[in-house]
């Protein structure tokens, strides 16, 4: 049987996650065209089809099954890899997500599968596949060798594009419920609060992130990274010294012990770069720093700096990304 | 209650990474491994535990060569872990979240367990697998992200939150399961001389791990070109500084939304 891929989409309200969408344009690259790309999702909802068909899905598996709506993401294991067996995929691809991740470790122990998790390169090798991932919080590489006849894949948020073409509609196979033990539908999901990074995209997930430290001096003052973060469609994050004086909440946190980031863009305010920060962002393609210490570590690993009082600079680059958005 | 914490000895932050001869992995010669990060947190949160269910036990476990794993289970029993067991494994079997878990399972399996935590990720390879494929060689429910973690007696459950990308879950969950934390909101402990020297002498169990090729194999590990540090922009006035970045991040950086 020709080697295919599966995607495991990732939904929010009857929406697929951007993250999914990057999953099917890595499972394309990897799908020999005979084998073609599978998903499996258990909304199976005509908004998410046609979403999937436009990312050349060409068959979805719909697991829509009441018990697993608000049941750990465990549940979903056998299921998953029931759809594995039916398209004959030999590798799985996740997004990389908090589903994602936990789903990864679960399914490669229960196929008996290779994984590697925020891979930002992959390839097909003679022996299996070949990948590239950061590692100690971006300060290095590394690439590894996924051996054997299965792999699971989890990809680094924006390191691909999502495919576009001619939305051809999959076809849709609904599967039957797998078999789950009791003890892993015991636990359940009684409820989902807002996001905790506020009305913008969320931390992890955001092609740009605005992050304010000290050198905001007062919890009122950090309205002005929030409002340049707005300017720019950003998400907001934090260092640990505004976590930790209570200024914002520690889901703000990028760094060592807060949240890693990767966006496109990493606008660092009134932060003066402490390696525990800097663990957390480093790997973020574009850095831009605004600081009053020209001799603040956070220069070293910037790409664009500005030295000056953030007080002046930030609110007139809010006012210009305002100005530059709105042509 | 019994709470197993998995914990993973980590370079310290400051170590200057540098690959090994062949270039495949990180060099460990002269690294100072050390209890950091994630893992700090989770063992403060088994303590935790510890002190506000009567008659819990805390039981540390780390999968890895010598002498790293014994020298950060010693750590852990200094903080007041009540025991400890070591897998003896090699560095690529550590260091592979599914072979890990595949070399503990089965230590597990003869240790009681109502709670096994572990960090969200280690601090070197991050691969954030191994609390999950633990829950399944386990055959238990397992939760990643998990912050703001009780123990509800009455109920006999735990209650937590998952951050996710769907919005903050909140979650109950009977015992047992695996439990990923998040991140440090709790101030990990620091240890007492006395429980130091304490620790020096403590029995710990080892457990030889059964030989098994890692189905990941390290080919290359590399670090950045260093970044040859900011462009500094000059300006006059705070808009001719705002006008000048918007420019580059359009036209050269092309990162502009």
């Amino acid at each position: 049987m020709s080697p295919g891929a599966l995607v495991v989409v990732e939904t929010h309200g009857g929406r697929v996650a951007a993250s999914s969408l990057e999953a099917a344009g890595v499972a394309a690259r990897l799908a020999d065209p005979a084998g073609g790309v599978t998903a499996v999702a258990t909304d199976a909802a005509p908004e998410v089809v046609a979403t999937l068909g436009g990312v050349g899905v060409a068959k979805l598996f719909s697991l829509a099954d009441a018990r697993l709506a608000a049941a750990p993401v465990a549940a979903l294991a056998a299921g998953v890899l029931a759809a594995a067996e039916r398209s004959g995929a030999d590798t799985i691809v996740l997004g990389g997500t908090a589903f994602g991740r936990d789903l990864a470790g679960r399914l490669a122990a229960r196929w008996n599968a290779a994984v590697a998790t925020g891979v930002t390169e992959v390839h097909r090798t003679a022996s299996g596949l070949e990948v590239k991932r950061p590692v100690f919080g971006g300060r290095a590489t590394e690439t590894r060798r996924l051996d054997g006849p299965r792999a699971v894949l989890t990809i680094r948020p924006h390191a691909f594009t999502a495919p576009s073409g001619a939305p051809t509609p999959p076809t849709v196979e609904t599967l039957a419920s797998p078999e789950v033990p009791a003890a892993v539908l015991a636990p359940r999901r009684v409820a989902v609060e807002a996001t905790a990074t506020g009305t913008g995209p969320s931390l992890g997930d955001a092609a740009i992130v605005v992050s304010g430290g000290r050198g905001v001096r007062t919890p009122e003052n950090f309205r002005l990274v929030e409002e340049l973060a707005a300017a720019l469609g950003a998400a907001v994050g934090a260092s640990r010294a505004v976590t930790d004086a209570g200024w914002r909440p520690t889901s703000f946190q990028v760094g060592q012990t807060g949240k890693s980031v990767s966006p496109q863009l990493y606008v660092a305010v009134g932060i003066s770069g402490a390696i525990q920060h800097l663990v957390g962002m480093v790997s973020s393609r574009t850095i831009v720093a605004i600081n009053s210490d020209a001799s603040a570590p956070i220069f070293k690993v910037a790409d664009y700096g500005i030295v000056g009082d953030l007080f002046q600079i930030v609110p007139a680059l809010t006012a210009e990304v305002r100005r530059a958005r709105a042509h | 209650m019994e709470i197993v914490v998995c914990i993973k000895p980590v370079p310290e932050a400051e170590t200057r990474l540098r690959p090994t001869a062949d270039g495949t992995r990180a060099d460990p010669d002269g690294v100072k491994f050390v209890l950091a990060g994630y893992d700090e947190s989770s063992v403060e949160q088994a303590l935790l535990l510890k002190e506000a269910v009567p008659a819990s036990k805390v039981h540390a476990v780390a999968v890895g060569p010598a002498p790293r794993s014994e020298e950060v289970l010693r750590a852990a029993i200094a903080l007041g872990c009540d025991s400890a067991t070591w897998v003896d494994a090699t560095a690529d079997t550590a260091d592979d979240g599914l072979s890990a878990a595949r070399a503990l399972a089965p230590a597990l399996a003869g240790l009681p367990h109502d709670l096994v935590l572990a960090g969200k990720q280690a601090g070197d390879r991050e691969s954030g697998v191994f609390a999950a494929a633990l829950g399944e060689l386990l055959g238990v429910p397992d939760f990643g992200f998990v912050t703001d973690l009780r123990w509800e007696p009455a109920a006999a459950r735990f209650t937590f939150r998952r951050a996710t990308e769907g919005g903050v879950e909140r979650w109950e969950s009977p015992v047992p399961c695996v439990i990923a934390l998040q991140q440090a909101w709790n101030d990990p402990r620091t240890a007492k001389l006395p429980m130091i020297l304490k620790s020096r002498k403590a029995p710990i169990a080892k457990v030889a791990a059964a030989p098994a090729a890692g189905p990941s194999i390290p080919v290359k590990f590399e670090l950045p070109p260093p970044r040859s540090g900011a462009k500094m922009i000059e300006y006059k006035t705070p808009e001719e500084a705002a006008q000048t970045l918007v420019r580059l991040l359009k036209e050269e950086a092309k990162v502009f939304p």
